[in-house]
């Protein structure tokens, strides 16, 4: 039980399926109290699946998942939590105080009101209704009533969508500064960037499935580069071998490369291949990234 | 080291109905139709056009007063539990340390607060007309009006966890007048066509309004017993229908 400790949310060999499809498959996830685990995937990955699970909303059909020593569907494992889903329209017509009072109610050591208010820089607008609020200044209301309780376990879903570049600032540091004072905070984003500012760990979600769980460093590393197109008559091993490819897949006639930096591998691809045609260099995608990323990496986990 | 220990803060029940009320009350485009329709129903057709004697309209205000307590538990559940469904609040709800238990108590309260008023409006206007009934029949009445909100707010409760908000509130008015008409709430069942007699049984307006009759003394056909006992199997029935879609829906 020693390595247990510390440990305050798991799923072990979790799978869900909606009806054909696997939403997630046998995955496995640990959260520990003071660290900041940031759980990135492109869309329909199963970041959310992974949530609902975690916070008891949703039953995994293999695995099990734990929160606080118990099921997640059991209360008092709710009372140590605090949740921001990704959307939830909170009731026009009370106002910011108001809600933040009534979701302070439910815990036992809720924070100040004010204080709360402070965190997610909403003191200006307390006495506001929560229809009048932008978008932005509804993420972090919400972002407010996951924090008001004080709990051992933050789960944000996409919390900075919506928010501007200062308040999603604002927000990286009250959740870094709860890391440090020994919450354990789940993250999802597709924001490489977030993750990187505010993770100690980043799970890579692709498929259903954990592809990667690394620092941030790492991942970002393996997401930096280009992706070119083209059509070449080359085969893959050739194409491996030019300098800095990284990954090679095919879409029919089209060829992708993903590569740490376009100039030296389009020049060496332009001198092996003098067919080359309907070139073109994008920055790599984070889903471009990921794809590959599960691939390189698949033995080393 | 890591197991929680359950103890919900004092007032929780309290605090969560006084927010439902409060919600209520800003919505007043929302809470006065309920409130005012039916009250303004029994004055208008039973006392204003009637000329009733004051038994009869003792009588109407026995099934009036039952309609008053059918639309806050209907529209409040029915359309508030799927508008709450549908813009995820019921989720944040579900994954707060609030117990279930709570959410429910606290539409409950509301909806029981809004069929206060409107019962009170229709007791005021029925004594203005001349009602008298001893104090015991009063509270008897109340008692059987305020309770009439409970198996309502079930079967608005499922509108809203099955349906979404357009439909629940389709829905809620189909019920709202439907079983008005046809459990006798605005005429006895007696002047309606025999299927509808025959339909009346299976609607709780219609138990409900031969209980609230009973209250104030008119003779009834068929026994108290058997009035309350199928009022309790539909309530038994929408409770079991309603606690299965709130554990199947992980919203």
């Amino acid at each position: 039980m020693g390595t247990d400790l510390g440990i305050v949310a798991s799923l072990d060999g979790v799978t869900r399926r909606y009806g054909a499809v696997t939403a997630l498959d046998r995955v496995s996830l640990r959260l520990a109290a003071g660290e900041v685990t940031a759980l990135l995937g492109p869309n329909g990955a199963g970041k959310s699946t992974s949530v609902a699970i975690l916070t008891g909303r949703l039953a995994p059909d293999f695995g099990t998942a734990t929160l606080f020593g118990v099921a997640p569907t059991r209360p008092a494992a709710r009372a140590r939590m605090g949740v921001m889903l990704q959307s939830a329209a909170l009731p026009d017509v009370l106002t910011v105080r108001e809600l933040i009072a009534l979701q302070s109610g439910y815990y036992r050591d809720a924070r100040p009101i004010e204080e709360s208010l402070a965190m997610a820089g909403l003191e200006e607008l307390a006495d506001r209704r929560a229809g009048t609020l932008s978008g932005g200044q509804s993420r972090r209301l919400q972002y407010a009533m996951a924090i008001c309780g004080r709990p051992d376990l933050l789960v944000l879903d996409e919390p900075t969508t919506g928010l501007d570049h200062a308040a999603r600032r604002q927000l990286w540091a009250t959740v870094r500064a709860a890391a440090d004072n020994g919450t354990a905070v789940l993250l999802t984003t597709h924001y490489l960037e977030e993750a990187d500012a505010l993770a100690d760990r980043v799970v890579v979600i692709d498929g259903g499935r954990i592809v990667a769980d690394a620092s941030p460093a790492a991942i970002k590393q393996s997401v930096a580069g280009a992706t070119i197109r083209c059509r070449t008559n080359l085969p893959d091993m050739r194409l491996r071998q030019l300098p800095g490819v990284r990954s090679v897949s095919r879409d029919g006639a089209m060829t992708m490369m993903l590569a740490n930096d376009a100039v030296p591998t389009v020049r060496a691809l332009l001198a092996a291949d003098d067919g080359v045609t309907d070139l073109s260099v994008v920055a790599a995608s984070l889903e471009d990234a990921l794809a590959n990323f599960g691939e390189n990496h698949e033995e080393a986990a | 080291m890591m197991s929680a220990t359950t103890a919900l803060p004092n007032g929780i029940y309290l605090r969560e109905s006084l927010t439902e009320l409060r919600k209520s009350f800003r919505l007043p485009q929302f809470a006065l139709p309920t409130i005012i329709t039916p009250a303004a129903f029994f004055g208008l057709f039973s006392v204003a056009l009637n000329h009733a004697p004051p038994d009869q309209i003792a009588y109407s205000m026995a099934t009036f007063g039952v309609f008053a307590a059918t639309g806050p538990a209907l529209f409040g559940f029915g359309a508030g539990v799927a508008v709450e469904r549908e813009t995820g609040l019921i989720e944040l709800k579900r994954v707060s340390p609030l117990p279930a238990s709570a959410y429910i108590v606290a539409k409950t309260s509301a909806s029981l607060t809004m069929a206060a008023l409107a019962l009170a409006l229709i007791y005021a206007i029925a004594i203005v007309a001349g009602v008298r009934l001893t104090p015991v029949q009063w509270v008897s009445l109340a008692a059987v009006h305020l309770l009439a909100t409970l198996p309502f707010a079930l079967i608005g409760f499922i509108l809203g966890m099955r349906f979404g908000s357009k439909g629940a509130i389709a829905f809620a008015n189909i019920l709202y007048l439907g079983l008005a008409v046809v459990g006798g709430l605005w005429m006895p069942v007696s002047v309606l066509p025999g299927w509808m007699q025959m339909l009346a049984w299976v609607t709780p307006s219609f138990h409900l309004a031969q209980v609230a009759l009973a209250t104030i003394g008119v003779p009834m056909r068929e026994s108290l017993v058997l009035h309350l006992a199928i009022l309790s199997a539909i309530s038994a029935l929408c409770l079991w229908r309603g606690a299965a879609l709130w554990r199947r829906n992980p919203a």
